[in-house]
């Protein structure tokens, strides 16, 4: 996704890349980048818990202000179900 | 390949963390670029601004043509998705990552009811009108492709629509 936020980011829209691969930002970074330590397929958490997919969603969301260098990248504590995830 | 062998491979690496960051390593910086720009100014403060996303898993409507899951180079088209779409319309094509997730629960890489949620109580400005699904997993002419002409139009999309903010997300 890096490549598509790259083409975006360059037409003046602000971006925010979701990964769950270090190594895939490293090497291909993105304008702005989020790190989140969850299987693929489970990005955002797991399936029908909303509180989580809410917490982590927000969280990506923060880093359009959070990052201010083009490759940038913030990585998020969460760490799956050894977490309580409350709604803000 | 065959597919099954792709699916099996995919259900191991799912799973087994450390085996990604690898493949990772190995495989980049060997292909066609897209320079790294600068940022973007924030547009809107979130409570104000309009939220598209694109996805890489492998997302489209039941009733919109399958990604190409035979072509090893993988299928670098992708498929507009409504921004009030039912997320029942949706399915996953990709045989490259354990889908059995989201095929239960979208917005486990595709949070548009969660968005939603967030819009309802004036965290964001709005869902945009129209996101849009490919998938990863390009390699050869299908990720040429995808360098020259695809990402360009699918940012000419979010240009359109005057999308404020674009979440782009893995599988």
């Amino acid at each position: 996704m890096g490549l598509v936020a790259r083409a975006v980011e360059a037409r003046g829209i602000p971006t925010v890349t979701v990964s769950v691969v270090r190594n895939m930002i490293e090497a291909l970074p993105a304008p702005r980048n989020v790190l989140i330590t969850f299987r693929l397929g489970q990005v955002f958490g797991e399936p029908g818990h909303a509180a989580q997919q809410r917490t982590v969603l927000r969280a990506s969301l923060a880093a359009l202000e959070e990052i201010t260098e083009s490759g940038g990248m913030v990585e998020l504590p969460y760490r799956w179900k050894r977490e309580v995830y409350e709604d803000g | 390949m065959a597919r099954w062998w792709n699916r099996f491979q995919s259900g191991v690496y799912t799973r087994v963390h450390w085996i990604n960051e690898l493949y990772a390593r190995a495989t980049s910086g060997r292909s066609a670029e897209i320079p790294l720009p600068p940022l973007a100014s924030p547009r809107q403060p979130l409570s104000r601004a309009r939220v598209g996303m694109v996805t890489a898993a492998g997302l489209h409507l039941a009733d919109q043509p399958a990604f190409d899951m035979d072509d090893p180079e993988g299928d670098a088209s992708y498929r507009v998705i409504p921004g009030d779409v039912d997320v029942a319309a949706l399915t996953i094509t990709h045989d490259y990552y354990d889908h059995r997730a989201p095929d239960r629960d979208v917005n486990c890489v595709y949070p548009i009811e969660r968005l939603r949620e967030l819009v309802q109580v004036g965290e964001l400005g709005a869902v945009a009108p129209r996101h849009v699904g490919m998938m990863g997993h390009l390699y050869g002419e299908q990720r040429t492709r995808l360098v020259r002409e695809v990402a360009d139009e699918v940012a000419g999309i979010f240009e359109r629509d005057q999308v404020d903010l674009v979440l782009a997300t893995p599988g």
